[in-house]
């Protein structure tokens, strides 16, 4: 009996190895392996066509005179400063609106803000830069009729990057306000009713009921949206190419040029290393942050 | 809240919802214009022809999407049974270094995609895969999101079933496959959305593993055809966005029910 307990657990084991090894050799292949791997070759001088050439820390210490790449930073906290809260405030309004319609005029309007949603980051940069047209756009045409005079958008190193804030945003909207209200529609109307008594509705019932619940989603949302404003590259890429005169080269952006429009391997490896850091800690801070209130 | 306070809310939100589409309005409607009215602002419809669409039809556009849906499909389809597997093993079987798989795993998730793009190009390169549908596909199969939400599903899943199964004579291999993965489309639904969405967006990978025209995806043929002049010919480039746009409306409007339930399984949980 025992021993075809033994069995059975080892049958087991080894079932689940078996479920596992796909994915723990594709992940140590595709995720671990690089990882270590961006870490040995920014140790390296490389340009793919000579050998490697082992330089120990010289590419941090070249990067730490970079100029451009800390100004690509700065314009990476830049961007992730100005979208991330207006993205996440939004999303929170519109999810809160919504959550006040009747149901089908909620439905309606929920289609209308997840449609962006369904359009990829590079058509949703050909349309823009259509509608961004410096000469005859649309957006001019209508700044026109209300006596503005026609700008630049995308040309102008003051405008390039809050217009390219702007198609970020408008694509992911909805998907975000979808995520508010799926948890505002899980709070129980009960509270609300309570609330009633006590004299807090609207603004009020709010700020004391939904928002203090919707705690886990907003940090949810905070963190994700972050981390994924530090990665953004499609749209600057397609747009603007980091410019004009670089206004919009942002992180991603410098070490994509270093890698594969110069060549320079190793050093862009070093700077992968460092942004990897620079969001690890920023969702730590931003985890302990939100966290702390409990 | 009584309904009367609701009519102005109403308006105000439809009409929001309105300025959120007016931007697919104009790719749409710009898309049917000659070139010399493509930014004219009233629809003149006696102006309007099919020829941008002929003309995007001339560029590697359709190809794209031939090659976008293979590797989005292939890359989903082998995901989701991989990840199935995974998320099953690490809820329900009991096995000898459980916890560390689990942390190992969930621990590559905070490698963020640029992070790795240089090796990983590498590493793909290295093994022969670069220029080729197996190196769009393979690398872009493995993360641990989705063997993390399959591993949540599966542990609230009813023992009784598997219980049932055994009773059978099936082994647990036969058990996950016949019975539990056919009554997982909770989690298998909103999950093919994801990655299916998220591999027909993909851009940065696509662009950096592979230089054959020829399995170019929709995304980098799309910026191909926006960078392809200088002077850029707007009513190509709205035609050809609009014919890689529509798979992806079509699949929006097929699938929106299930959007909105994958918004509350995945996104929160």
């Amino acid at each position: 009996m025992k021993r075809r307990g033994n069995r059975k657990k080892r049958i087991e084991a080894l079932t689940a190895y078996g479920f596992l090894l796909p994915n723990l050799v594709g992940l140590t292949v595709f995720v671990f392996v690089p990882m270590v791997y961006a870490f040995y070759v920014s140790l390296n001088d490389w340009n793919l066509l000579t050998p490697k050439v082992f330089i120990g820390f010289d590419n941090y210490i070249q990067m730490s005179h970079d100029k451009d790449w800390w100004q690509a930073v700065g314009r990476t906290f830049k961007f992730t400063i100005i979208y991330v809260p207006s993205l996440f405030c939004l999303s929170l309004f519109f999810a809160a609106v919504c959550n006040s319609l009747s149901q089908r005029v909620e439905n309606v309007t929920r289609t209308l803000f997840l449609l962006p949603f369904a359009i990829t980051s590079v058509i949703s940069a050909a349309i823009w830069m259509f509608l961004y047209d410096p000469k005859d756009g649309i957006i001019n045409q209508f700044l026109n009729l209300v006596g503005i005079d026609a700008q630049q958008f995308l040309g102008s190193t003051s405008q390039a990057m809050i217009s390219i804030i702007v198609v970020v945003i408008w694509i992911n909207l909805g998907y975000n306000m979808m995520i508010f209200l799926a948890s505002m529609k899980e709070i129980p109307g009960e509270f609300y009713e309570a609330a009633k008594i006590d004299g807090a509705t609207g603004w009020k019932a709010f700020q004391h009921i939904t928002f203090p619940l919707l705690r886990e989603t907003s940090v949810f949302i905070l963190v994700v949206t972050t981390i994924g404003s530090f990665q953004v590259f499609d749209q600057i890429m397609v747009m603007t190419k980091g410019g004009p005169a670089n206004s919009t080269q942002v992180g991603v952006l410098y070490i994509y040029h270093q890698a594969f429009e110069v060549l320079n391997m190793g050093y862009a490896s070093a700077l992968s290393v460092v942004l990897f850091l620079i969001i690890f800690i920023l969702s730590l801070v931003q985890l302990r942050l939100t966290a702390k209130k409990d | 809240m009584g309904t009367k306070r609701k009519i102005p809310l109403s308006i105000f939100a439809i009409i929001c919802g309105i300025f959120m589409i007016l931007p697919i309005y104009f790719l749409v409607i710009g898309s049917f214009k000659m070139p010399n009215d493509v930014f004219e602002l009233e629809v003149n419809f006696s102006h309007l022809t099919f020829d941008n669409f002929r003309a995007a039809f001339e560029t590697p556009i359709i190809r794209s999407i031939w090659n976008s849906l293979l590797v989005s499909t292939v890359v989903t389809v082998v995901a989701l049974i991989f990840h199935a597997m995974s998320g099953y093993a690490l809820a329900r079987l009991e096995f000898p270094g459980k916890t560390f798989v689990f942390g190992w795993m969930i621990s590559t998730l905070m490698v963020p995609f640029t992070v790795i793009m240089i090796p990983l190009y590498m590493v793909t390169k290295n093994l022969g895969m670069a220029n080729s549908y197996l190196g769009l596909i393979i690398p872009m199969i493995f993360n641990a999101y989705g063997i993390f939400l399959f591993r949540q599903f599966y542990r609230d899943f009813p023992k009784e079933l598997e219980e049932a199964a055994y009773m059978e004579g099936l082994s647990i291999a036969g058990a996950f496959f016949r019975i539990v993965l056919p009554l997982s489309k909770p989690i298998i639904i909103p999950l093919t959305i994801g990655f299916f969405t998220a591999n027909w967006n993909n851009y940065l990978w696509p662009l950096i593993i592979n230089q054959n025209e020829k399995l170019w995806v929709v995304q980098v043929a799309l910026a191909n055809v926006i960078g392809a002049e200088h002077e850029t010919q707007w009513t190509l480039v709205l035609a050809a966005a609009l014919v890689c746009a529509l798979p992806m409306f079509i699949l929006f409007f097929i699938m929106q029910k299930y959007l909105v339930e994958g918004v509350k399984m995945t996104g929160i949980k």
